[in-house]
């Protein structure tokens, strides 16, 4: 079976810096792939890519073998392939619920007119929108929370909004901007259980960028490492945690071979 | 989406004011010339809602002027030297206003905040210029006496009367007036309560994420800034067939602020919060008539007091009195 | 050619420090000052009533100029501006109390000095000519030495004292200024005395040539955007670059299309218009700055 996502010899350049350099993997159907790398590896210019956020220099992306890349982020995400942001991007003055009501209008039937004269299909969407909301936000435990404001949500509960508003979009593939920066050993493990039924029970393909080692060895399928804007190794967790470039890379050595 | 019994009472209370009680106590009163002041609330409060409605995708609009005075030129070009009859001028000014906003607004609404702001500034300064530049605009003398808005009959039925036969044009102007503007507000209630408007609010706070989750922001942006426009080109349409006359100086860059400041005094997040900015500065200007040169002084005077004490606009003082958000 | 050049020059040196208080006082506070324009213009009025009418040195009158508009530009940040920025909901109320002040400040103007026009005496009389292919009269070449003098000290202000170093901290990052233990409250109120003081400056300048009127205040405040959207809010090389750019683009089209009138005007709002279609951050500016 074809991969799902390709990523195929992918560059982005900012004038003279290289963010990104010629970098290709796979990403199969219903896998948690991580993708991560010191601080400034070009993580997050890759996921900005992927989800067309920035445009590439040279190479492309591809999903079932169709270009993702360089279209405008909401083509991507009407594809199924839906990002999510860190903590602080949100609907800051819209409900838990309403963020993730709006967040589904994708699946709207009714059209733009349809609801501004109130047709039956709109209100059928309404309602089934609102029924939607419920059942995710109960899937996610934040059924609790659901009528509070987002700009009142403390940090943990924000990454998970950010996660229900991602999910609302019926996505295919989730890709999730370091979801457990920040948290705590019980919250992470939490977040990882939380991720993992998002694709067991929810058939999400799931990509991440993340900092945090322990949680991206438990939780992933397989991992690329970035540094410098290179792709260095790609594996399981234990090829991972043995590859020599890897650890190098961890323990910083690379710098010295960059003064040469 | 269904009414309270609330909102129904309020919604009937206002149709019988407008209609009915100014009527009555201005007849009583003998005070004629509040028609004038009171048709001239309602066109404003309609150029004013369509800056409420760009402020309602994150886009602080102080271009206004530019459109009603595009729609005021075009209902006022058809009118005279086409020979249309303004009732059919009217829509089209509208539409021309929305069709410019669409070109204009292609490059422009891709600039934020304050960025935005100064260019849509710009914009009426640009309509002033065009309007003094272009030989079919008549340059500095503008374009006058345009006729009356004609009757419409259909099958010989009157629907419209012709209001160069009517003793008391002010009433019928007022009247139209008040139509219009219920009307643009409903349309502008419905917009925002629909899926437009939740997919509005939700790039007004952050457009990253709406694109995110599919929302075409750049589409959303100019369809809501075509609408704006149409309803400062319906309004300013009006205004020129009631002044039967227009100058490139009938909308300049005050207008478009003060446009702007209706809807900030009225409160941004009210639909209804434009009506009653636009009510309350122009009907307090016109009352401070009466202090002669210090009319202005007086003016901005409480409008600084006003941002300095209300910085979040009139309708945040009063939740639960007449608020049909 | 030569003349073009020169009136470009002049101009453009007289915009720059107009856009110059305008960007200084976005980059500190995020405030789009509409009455930058009014201030403008009461700085002509100024130095029109100490030098014009009651004979005190032009220099002198300049100064007064300076000091009147930094303390009102003062008592403005202070009792208004920094109250409502910290009490409202949304940035954009500023905008609305910019527009409240320069309904206030044309109304002040009004009642204290009329509607009329007013000049002054020149300054010093006649006209530099050089062959009848420049000819510049001496007041206002001294005048525009003089905006360029200003404008340098005003950068060497910036970069060189500590007032200039805290207000750059300031307009970079607030909340790291304040953490570096910059006054901020404090430098808000010296950075928006300092740009009123440039706009009063300017006023008092180019009353010797063009005298002022109350309605200058709206067309110079657009045109002051104009130059800031050029150049790219809140930077400082940017408005100084607007400010040239406007002057010689003005200079020219008046030189060539004298004959059409305002269409000038039109000509350069429609290229701004493209411009900004293509680098919506303006010459200088950081994209979304």
């Amino acid at each position: 079976m074809s991969p799902l996502i390709q990523v195929k010899n992918v560059t982005k350049k900012y004038g003279g810096l290289t963010a990104n350099n010629d970098i290709s993997f796979d990403v199969a159907e219903n896998e948690i792939l991580s993708v991560i790398g010191p601080n400034g590896a070009g993580k997050s210019t890759l996921f900005k890519m992927i989800s067309s956020f920035v445009p590439t220099t040279s190479g492309e992306v591809l999903y079932r073998g169709e270009r993702i890349s360089n279209l405008k982020p909401h083509i991507v995400a009407r594809k199924g392939v839906v990002r999510t942001f860190q903590e602080t991007t949100i609907f800051k003055s819209m409900t838990v619920r309403e963020s993730v009501v709006v967040a589904q209008h994708l699946r709207a039937k009714a059209s733009l007119a349809g609801y501004f004269w109130g047709s039956k299909a709109a209100k059928e969407d309404v309602d089934a929108f609102g029924k939607y909301a419920d059942e995710l936000l109960e899937f996610l435990g934040m059924s609790p929370i659901s009528n509070e404001q987002a700009s009142n949500l403390p940090q943990g509960s924000l990454r998970a909004l950010g996660i229900a508003i991602g999910l609302a979009t019926d996505p295919k593939v989730l890709l999730l901007d370091e979801p457990f920066a920040g948290m705590n050993h019980d919250e992470t493990m939490q977040m990882v259980d939380l991720v993992r039924s998002v694709r067991d029970e929810r058939g999400v393909t799931v990509m991440l960028v993340e900092h945090d080692m322990p949680a991206v060895m438990n939780i992933s399928d397989r991992i690329v490492v970035l540094n410098f804007g290179e792709k260095i190794a790609e594996g399981t967790p234990s090829e991972i945690q043995n590859n020599e470039k890897v650890i190098e890379a961890y323990l910083g050595s690379v710098d010295d071979e960059i003064g040469m | 989406m269904g009414f309270s019994g609330k909102q129904l009472m309020g919604v009937g209370i206002f149709l019988f004011v407008i209609f009915i009680g100014v009527p009555l106590i201005i007849a009583a009163t003998g005070r004629w010339d509040f028609y004038y002041t009171l048709t001239s609330v309602a066109l404003l409060a309609i150029a004013s809602a369509g800056v409420w409605l760009t402020f309602y995708i994150g886009r602080i609009n102080i271009g206004q002027g530019a459109f009603a005075l595009i729609g005021a030129y075009v209902s006022a070009i058809l009118v005279v030297k086409a020979g249309w009859s303004f009732w059919i001028s009217l829509p089209a000014a509208g539409l021309f206003a929305a069709l410019v906003a669409i070109l204009i607004g292609l490059p422009i609404l891709r600039l934020r905040g304050v960025y935005f702001a100064m260019i849509t500034l710009v914009l009426t300064q640009v309509a002033t210029l065009t309007a003094l530049a272009l030989p079919i605009t008549n340059g500095a003398k503008g374009i006058s006496s345009i006729p009356l808005p004609s009757g419409v009959s259909i099958f010989g039925i009157p629907l419209i009367p012709d209001f160069s036969s009517m003793e008391n044009t002010k009433l019928a102007f007022y009247i139209t007036a008040c139509i219009l503007m219920i009307v643009t507000y409903a349309a502008l209630y419905r917009l925002v309560n629909s899926r437009l408007g939740h997919l509005c609010r939700s790039m007004q706070q952050n457009e990253e994420l709406a694109s995110s989750i599919g929302v075409n922001i750049s589409y959303i942006r100019i369809v809501i800034f075509a609408i704006s426009s149409f309803f400062g080109g319906i309004g300013g349409a009006m205004f020129g067939s009631i002044a039967q006359s227009v100058y490139p100086s009938s909308f300049q860059v005050a207008d478009s602020v003060n446009f702007m400041l209706n809807c900030f005094l009225g409160g941004l997040g009210y639909v209804f919060g434009p009506m009653l900015g636009t009510l309350v500065l122009y009907f307090g200007w016109d009352l401070l008539f009466e202090f002669g040169k210090y009319q202005m002084l007086i003016y901005s005077t409480i409008l600084i007091l006003l941002i300095r004490f209300l910085p979040n606009g009139l309708l945040s003082l009063s939740i639960g009195k007449g608020d049909k958000k | 050619m030569e003349q073009i050049l020169a009136n470009g020059v002049y101009l453009g040196s007289q915009y720059a420090m107009i856009a110059l208080g305008l960007t200084l006082i976005f980059a500190l506070m995020n405030v789009l000052n509409f009455a930058h324009g009014q201030m403008y213009v009461i700085g002509g009025f100024v130095t029109y009533t100490f030098y014009g009418q009651w004979g005190v040195p032009f220099v002198l009158a300049l100064v007064m100029s300076c000091v009147t508009l930094a303390i009102l530009g003062a008592l403005i940040e202070r009792y208004l501006f920094a109250p409502v920025i910290k009490g409202s909901a949304r940035e954009e109320s500023t905008m609305l109390l910019a527009a409240g002040i320069a309904f206030f400040l044309d109304a002040v103007i009004l009642l204290v000095f009329g509607e009329k026009q007013r000049g002054v005496p020149k300054i010093i009389d006649g006209v530099f000519n050089y062959d009848f292919k420049l000819i510049m009269p001496y007041d206002r070449i001294l005048i525009c030495f003089l905006a360029i003098l200003s404008i340098v000290a005003f950068i060497g202000l910036m970069q060189y004292t500590k007032t200039g170093r805290a207000l750059r901290a300031l307009a970079q990052d607030r909340t790291a200024a304040q953490l570096m233990g910059v006054n901020v409250d404090r430098y808000s109120m010296i950075g928006f005395a300092l740009g009123a003081m440039l706009a009063g400056l300017v006023g008092g300048l180019l009353v010797t040539i063009t005298g002022v009127n109350l309605g200058m205040g709206g067309p110079t405040s657009i045109k002051a955007f104009m130059m800031v959207m050029i150049g790219g809010a809140g930077v400082i090389s940017g408005a100084i670059w607007g400010g040239i750019i406007l002057g010689f683009m003005e200079a020219i089209g008046l030189a060539l299309l004298y004959q059409y009138g305002d269409i000038t005007y039109l000509l350069i709002f429609v290229s701004l218009m493209i411009f900004l279609a293509i680098r919506p951050q303006g010459l200088m500016g950081k994209p979304w700055g």
